[in-house]
């Protein structure tokens, strides 16, 4: 038996609700982390997985209250295995530390150095050997030469992997890294994964890593546990957890599983048994390739696939025209340079690019938050220049990545009627619209409830809904699925679709490549400024340039779809119903 | 946002080698200065004493300055032409006689004085203000107060301030921007949706501020931040000693200056407008 870095033994957990009052929260969880190892935390949004970890570091129920019950034994450099309690607070902290998935709530300081610092100086470590574990972190995290870097000028990667070197420079046995990439563009996902990697070859730590980017990091953890309601599952080892329970934990939990196990699971259950699970794109061309199992397929009774060629939905009619848009803000260079797009009607527009890229700031020209300094934006033909902004607004819908921003009213039911109130319907008709949506997006029970109350989930659906009950003739969306799970992420794409499919034209900025190839019509992928590809996802996932320059990466079905079939697809349903065709002969 | 950013610029000068301590006896020697002065001339000189200040000795550019100068410079334009019809004799300098005939009132050169005199005080504080800012590291104020037996926790607060302002900041915009979209108030008049939409706003930052402040305050926490009463400062503190006798020689002529003004008032403050 290896040795424990953390054992979590008979541990429950209740929040604190009100006076004398408390909601289970954990039940009688127990399991081990192993020294060295990297473990994988999942769960469905809202399941407790960030309220583990903070029992674990032990901000719950020593920071913000609540009640425990069972043992939390830390293995300390010095002491060895003992119980948390017995340690102070900032022996606890050294041990057992945490990086939070946001990077900005964590940045107390002006410079990079400061920043790494500030808990060695805290820690009342030596002044002299502060300055070199600042160097070994920043090492670490592959950000040599950024000691002297303002923290406020970092990108959103950099600011996660100096977060990162913060945590590592104070030496903990178990470090703890929560959705570290959720807030991140595919380029600063990559730098912190790699960071992650590089601190598993030089570093004797324990990682518990808890993550939606399934497909980057299946391969590489050693263990997977699985948090579900109340209690904790595992851990397992990769490869048995997705034998048991991947399509269980997809299909009825709604969480990612890496693409290739999610090929290899349909096609067990289809009858053709590749032998070992694969994790990976290699893995799963490779067990095709050596042909195992695939005799006795069943035929398929799936949806005809869609080929990833596939030319563009015929477009409907254009409400939106951007001609030679440039915009800069006051004292700044040129955000947009000539950017020209079309928005349709019908259409499932995925705005794609890097952070900084200027996604945003179009966006917010679509509904005249900011207008061009030069060049046009017409809105059926009239520039966006000549609307009275609530005329616009009402037309063409803007939803912020953060829910919380755009609630204006003391109840869910208020907040959805706020729009229709606006347009001056009779009563009637309010009341049995918003009852329609509240069960549509499944807030009925939470119809009274202040929407700053909701969990996440239940915010970015009242946001979307709030936004979308006055029939907008555009929706905008700034990173809609941001920190949700699979199954929420699916329900609220759908919602989107059929809106589409209404007539309405959706635009969705987004960094989450597999939501754009499962849903978007059509992408356009910006790169300073400009649009430099507007196609079908498949054509970006072709254009090898397109992706170096924007920083995207295709979804690994892409990839190994092209190696076994030829031509590549965007769906994993898709590239299953070929591979059994192809088994049936 | 980003030329206003208030921060300390990397230099060597004779500011930047003065403690954070010597700078403020600095500043609270020209606070007191401007504010009980009521002469023009003394006026004059804080100011142009400030200007040769931050023009040969804080090692920034003057273009740096005046980047924040043209931000407050229509208030002080504001200051320099309402005030002098307001004005109550309170100048020790320039003739009753009439220098401008307005439809509200005719001027003297003492009131048009009594406006330049308030300017000229709110430049020699915002320059000597500017000076402390862009010379001082935020770490080195802590460090200084610390050192001095102040909680380096409550000294550390006006940092995360300057951390946390841009963010705030970007929030405000945003929940303005909502307002806007969603056209909050649409059925009240003009002053009924601005009152609402003020209190929307200050709602809704209190909220999201809060929930901000109870994940920061866990970051803190879980990095040491007040595990010990004291910490390291991995920083060298800068602190000349030709800084600490400028500072304490603006200090006693401050005072001085304040004393010898006080007996010369004849029961009339200079800012008091009667």
């Amino acid at each position: 038996m290896p040795e424990p870095a953390l054992v979590v033994e008979d541990y429950s957990f209740w929040y604190k609700v009100g006076e004398g009052e408390r909601v289970l929260a954990l039940d009688d969880v127990s399991f081990e982390v192993a020294k060295g190892e990297l473990l994988l935390v999942l769960g469905t949004s809202g399941a407790g997985k960030s309220t583990l970890a903070l029992n674990l570091v032990g901000i719950y129920p020593d920071f913000f209250g609540g009640w425990n019950q069972g043992r939390i034994l830390v293995n300390h450099p010095r002491r060895g295995v003992v119980n948390r309690r017995q340690l102070d607070q900032g022996e606890r902290f050294r041990t057992v530390n945490m990086l939070f998935q946001n990077p900005e709530d964590q940045i107390v300081t002006l410079t990079v150095e400061e920043e790494i610092g500030f808990a060695l100086e805290n820690y009342l470590v030596p002044v002299a050997e502060i300055g070199a574990r600042i160097d070994r972190a920043l090492d670490l995290v592959g950000l040599d030469g950024f000691r002297e870097r303002s923290t406020l000028k970092l990108s959103g990667g950099e600011k996660q992997r100096v977060a990162l070197a913060a945590m590592l420079a104070l030496e903990p046995s178990v470090l703890i890294l929560d959705e570290p990439t959720s807030n991140l563009d595919p380029v600063g996902t990559a730098e912190v994964l790699e960071a992650v990697d590089r601190i598993r070859e030089r570093l004797d730590i324990t990682l518990i890593l808890v993550e939606h980017e399934v497909d980057e990091v299946f391969n590489k953890v050693d263990r997977v546990l699985l948090v579900d309601g109340l209690k904790v599952l595992g851990p397992y080892a990769p490869r048995t957890f997705l034998e048991e329970r991947g399509l269980a934990v997809r299909d009825h939990m709604g969480l990612w599983i890496p693409q290739a196990a999610e090929v290899a699971l349909g096609l067990r259950q289809a009858g053709l048994d590749l032998g070992p699970l694969p994790l990976t794109g290699d893995e799963l061309v490779t067990a095709l390739r050596a042909g195992s199992g695939t005799n006795g397929a069943r035929a398929s009774a799936g949806p005809a696939p869609q080929a990833a060629t596939q030319p563009l939905r015929t477009p409907g009619e254009t409400v939106i025209e951007l001609r030679d848009v440039e915009f800069s803000y006051p004292s700044r260079s040129a955000v947009l340079h000539g950017l020209n797009l079309d928005i349709r009607r019908g259409e499932l527009l995925a705005v794609v690019g890097q952070n900084g890229s200027g996604k945003s700031t179009l966006a917010a020209q679509l509904n005249g938050i900011l207008k061009p300094t030069r060049g046009e934006v017409l809105v059926h033909g009239k520039p966006t220049t000549s609307y009275r902004f609530t005329d616009l607004a009402r037309r063409v819908a803007y939803i912020f990545q953060m829910p919380e921003k755009q609630f204006i009213r003391n109840s869910v039911h208020d907040e959805m009627a706020h729009g229709l109130s606006a347009l001056k319907l009779p009563s009637d008709q309010i009341a049995a619209r918003v009852d329609d949506f509240l069960q549509r997006v499944r807030l009925a029970e939470r119809r009274d409830a202040s929407p700053y109350l909701l969990s996440h989930g239940q915010k970015r659906r009242l946001s979307v809904a709030c936004m979308v009950i006055a029939e907008p003739e555009v929706v905008i969306l700034d990173e809609p699925t941001f920190g949700q799970d699979w199954q929420q992420a699916q329900r609220l794409m759908d919602l989107l679709r059929r809106l589409a499919d209404d007539g309405a034209a959706v635009v969705f900025i987004t960094h989450d490549m597999r939501l754009v190839a499962q849903y978007a019509d059509r992408c356009a992928a910006l790169c300073d400024g400009q649009v430099i590809y507007d196609g079908t996802p498949a054509g970006l996932f072709g254009r090898p340039e397109v992706l170096a320059r924007t920083k995207l990466k295709a979804p690994p079905v892409y990839h190994f779809s092209r190696e076994l079939l030829g031509e590549p697809v965007l769906r994993t349903s898709d590239l299953q119903y070929r591979i059994q065709e192809h088994a049936r002969g | 946002m980003d030329n206003l950013e208030l921060s300390y610029r990397h230099a060597d000068s004779a500011f930047h080698r003065m403690s954070p301590f010597a700078k403020m006896l600095y500043i609270t020697a020209v606070s007191l200065a401007a504010i009980f002065n009521s002469s023009l001339y003394v006026g004059a000189f804080l100011f142009l004493f400030t200007l040769v200040c931050a023009a040969f000795f804080s090692g920034v550019s003057l273009r740096t300055y005046w980047t924040f100068g043209k931000v407050i410079m229509p208030f002080i334009l504001i200051l320099a032409l309402i005030f002098p019809f307001f004005y109550k004799e309170h100048l020790t300098v320039g003739s009753t006689s009439i220098a401008i005939h307005t439809p509200i009132k005719d001027l003297s050169w003492s009131a048009l004085g009594f406006g330049a005199l308030l300017a000229l005080r709110f430049l020699a504080i915002g320059v000597s203000g500017l000076t402390f800012a862009f010379t001082t590291h935020p770490t080195d104020l802590v460090q200084n107060f610390s050192k001095r037996g102040l909680d380096y926790r409550f000294v550390h607060a006006p940092v995360l301030g300057l951390v946390l302002f841009p963010s705030f900041l970007e929030l405000a915009r945003d929940i303005s921007t909502t307002q806007r979209i969603r056209d909050l108030g649409q059925d009240r008049n003009w002053l009924a949706r601005k009152l609402l939409r003020l209190k929307h706003l200050a709602f809704a930052l209190l909220v999201l501020g809060l929930r901000r402040g109870q994940t920061q305050a866990m970051a803190l926490d879980i990095r040491g931040y007040g595990a010990h009463k004291t910490r390291t400062f991995m920083r060298p503190m800068p602190n000349s000693r030709a800084g600490i006798v400028f500072g304490w020689a603006c200090f006693a002529a401050g005072l001085l200056y304040l004393v010898l003004q006080l007996g010369n008032l004849s029961g009339k403050m200079p800012w008091d407008l009667g």
